[in-house]
């Protein structure tokens, strides 16, 4: 009992409190929990994908194809591991590995809570630009030791993409962290110092300086879908020129580590930019609906959310066709709601929802930018590398300087007027 | 550029209505996809499908009169008929009778030219095999027709 209490009773993260046990639990618990989260996102993004394209997607295995992901885990795992001929046998099989270790190391510093991330770095936002740019380095020894045109040809232009828009990404990153400098004097690079700076400023980076803030985070969140190789800037793996691109000459388990990277790695940025621009694991309207009634009417709000899950479940359970087949398909959806529930009821206990809240607010910003990321997906049509380089060069990177350079003259401007009218911090 | 198409770029117009249309169409009345083997399309009265020979529903008889005008009928010559004469009663009556079905085009000439209504296309379209032996139909499987399979899952 004492490791709980010790934790229970701590209100930093457990890497700041050096605790090595809580701190091997917390990377467990990531680590399942967006191993998890890829396999629901691959689900929610076939089932979106197509309801956008007027289909149907996966309705076959399971109720409405919910266990489709682990059907489709498991042929991955049993199919043939092919290495082909010609390859660098020992940098075709270290590229996958590079590619997810990097995207799970991404997750060390995001802070799903003030207590509830793996470790507080003071660098942590430099770090996570950091470790996010080494998944490039796999991407391209993928491609090059699979030694084959298509897959060089894409690890190239991935390369060339992830590059050139990490520019527009981190002085857009900077025009965030400069807002953390306000007030106080001294800005911060860690994670979770960015959410208390916003907390502290009472406003969200998103909306600090409108529309100064807001644009940054645009430009961010276009230039997070090129850094991941996603639609409409998905070149390095465009089906229709280059078969699969850097991944063409992997299959089974290696391709399906290549896929879990990817999604890990939206998630990774996704994070950044609740981190930056959406207040983190702070809950919504903290000043227009502040007050203690609303804390705790905010607080309700995620068991709720799994009490209504739970609903659905249910009743999807119950207006299941009453088939001799469908009996093992409704009893698991009628358990699976049970679940839900009682984790909802769970989430509703006065000491668990404070501590859950945080976690809850987070992973529901995230999953904005996740559903965004499906949604370009379904709209765009994919750009031609001339017009992505144009995009970043031309476009993202002016656009993000002159916020930039704006977001420090306005803060100067409001620090001068603070020191001449004598307010004190 | 116009002004208007200035704002219209700086403010993406294009892509967001682009993104409200695909989500609009998110709605699941939207879905036109069919669960094939679970639902099955409507199939027109006339559509020709799988050929099948008629029995007279009360007595089980065939209606065949082994007269050979669907033979004789068929562009494709794919139908053979065997015949002999009834001792008792002198008529023509029908004994083997097989239709081979992967050179068949449903042109349904042979349903036009049967006297007595015997041959008919059906609206069954479920007819692949593993073999082209099976293709030939025997008197027996066109007496009973086709039977799809019924999918639950």
């Amino acid at each position: 009992m004492e490791p709980l209490t010790r934790y229970l009773s701590s209100n930093v993260t457990p890497g700041e409190a050096g605790d090595m046990l809580w701190i091997t639990i917390y990377i467990l618990i990531v680590f399942a929990g967006v191993s998890v989260a890829v396999i629901c996102m691959n689900w929610l993004e076939r089932k979106i994908l197509a309801h956008m394209q007027i289909r149907l997607g996966p309705m076959r295995v399971g109720p409405h194809g919910l266990l489709q992901p682990i059907a489709d885990a498991v042929k991955l795992l049993i199919k043939e591991d092919v290495i082909p001929a010609k390859a660098d046998k020992l940098m075709f099989w270290f590229a996958p590995l590079i590619v997810v270790m990097t995207a799970f190391t991404l997750f060390l510093v995001v802070p799903f809570g003030r207590t509830h991330a793996v470790t507080d770095m003071n660098i942590g936002i430099l770090f996570m630009l950091g470790a996010s740019s080494l998944s490039v380095l796999g991407v391209i020894i993928g491609g090059w030791s699979s030694n084959s045109h298509y897959p060089l040809l894409g690890a190239l232009r991935s390369s060339a993409q992830m590059v050139s828009y990490e520019i527009a990404m981190g002085l857009a990153i900077v025009a965030a962290v400069l807002m953390t400098s306000l007030q106080t004097g001294t800005g911060t690079l860690s994670m979770i110092g960015i959410v208390e700076s916003q907390a502290a400023q009472q406003t969200w980076f998103a909306f600090q300086f409108f529309p100064l803030g807001f644009i940054a985070l645009v430009i961010f969140s276009i230039a997070m879908v090129a850094e991941t190789n996603r639609a409409p800037f998905d070149l390095p793996e465009a089906e229709s020129e280059l078969v699969a691109g850097f991944m063409t000459e992997y299959s089974g388990i290696r391709w399906s580590l290549f896929f879990l990277a990817e999604y890990a790695s939206m998630m990774a940025v996704s994070s950044i930019a609740v981190t930056l621009w959406l207040g983190g694991w702070l809950r919504p309207f903290p000043n227009a609906l502040g007050g203690h009634a609303w804390d705790v009417a905010f607080s309700l709000v995620p068991g709720i959310a799994f009490l209504g899950l739970a609903a659905m479940c249910l009743l999807g359970a119950i207006r299941m066709p009453k088939v001799g087949a469908l009996r093992v398909q409704t009893v698991g959806l009628a358990g699976f709601g049970v679940v839900l529930g009682l984790v909802g009821l769970v989430m509703l206990l006065p000491g668990v929802r404070e501590r859950v809240q945080d976690i809850f607010w987070f992973v529901a910003k995230a999953s904005i930018f996740m559903y965004l990321y499906i949604w370009y997906r379904g709209t765009f049509p994919r750009y031609r590398f001339d017009q992505l380089m144009k995009v970043g060069w031309k476009v993202l990177l002016p656009i993000a300087l002159a916020v930039l350079i704006l977001t420090a003259l306005v803060g100067v401007r409001q620090e001068l007027y603070a020191v001449f009218a004598g307010v004190i911090r | 550029m116009t002004l208007g198409a200035v704002l219209r770029k700086i403010f993406m117009v294009d892509i967001l209505t682009g993104m409200s249309v695909t989500f609009r169409h998110q709605k699941q009345a939207d879905v036109i996809t069919e669960q094939y083997p679970l639902e099955r399309p409507v199939i027109a009265e006339r559509y020709r499908g799988q050929p099948r020979l008629a029995v007279d529903p009360e007595t089980g008889e065939t209606l065949c009169n082994g007269c050979g005008m669907c033979v004789t009928a068929c562009p494709e010559k794919l139908i053979t008929v065997t015949s002999e004469r009834d001792p008792e009663t002198k008529k023509k009556k029908m004994t083997t009778y097989t239709l081979d079905l992967s050179r068949c085009m449903f042109c349904g000439l042979c349903q036009e030219a049967c006297p007595t209504d015997c041959i008919e296309l059906t609206q069954d379209y479920e007819m692949a095999l593993y073999s082209r032996e099976g293709m030939v139909l025997s008197r027996e499987q066109l007496e009973q027709g086709p039977k799809p399979t019924v999918y639950e899952r």
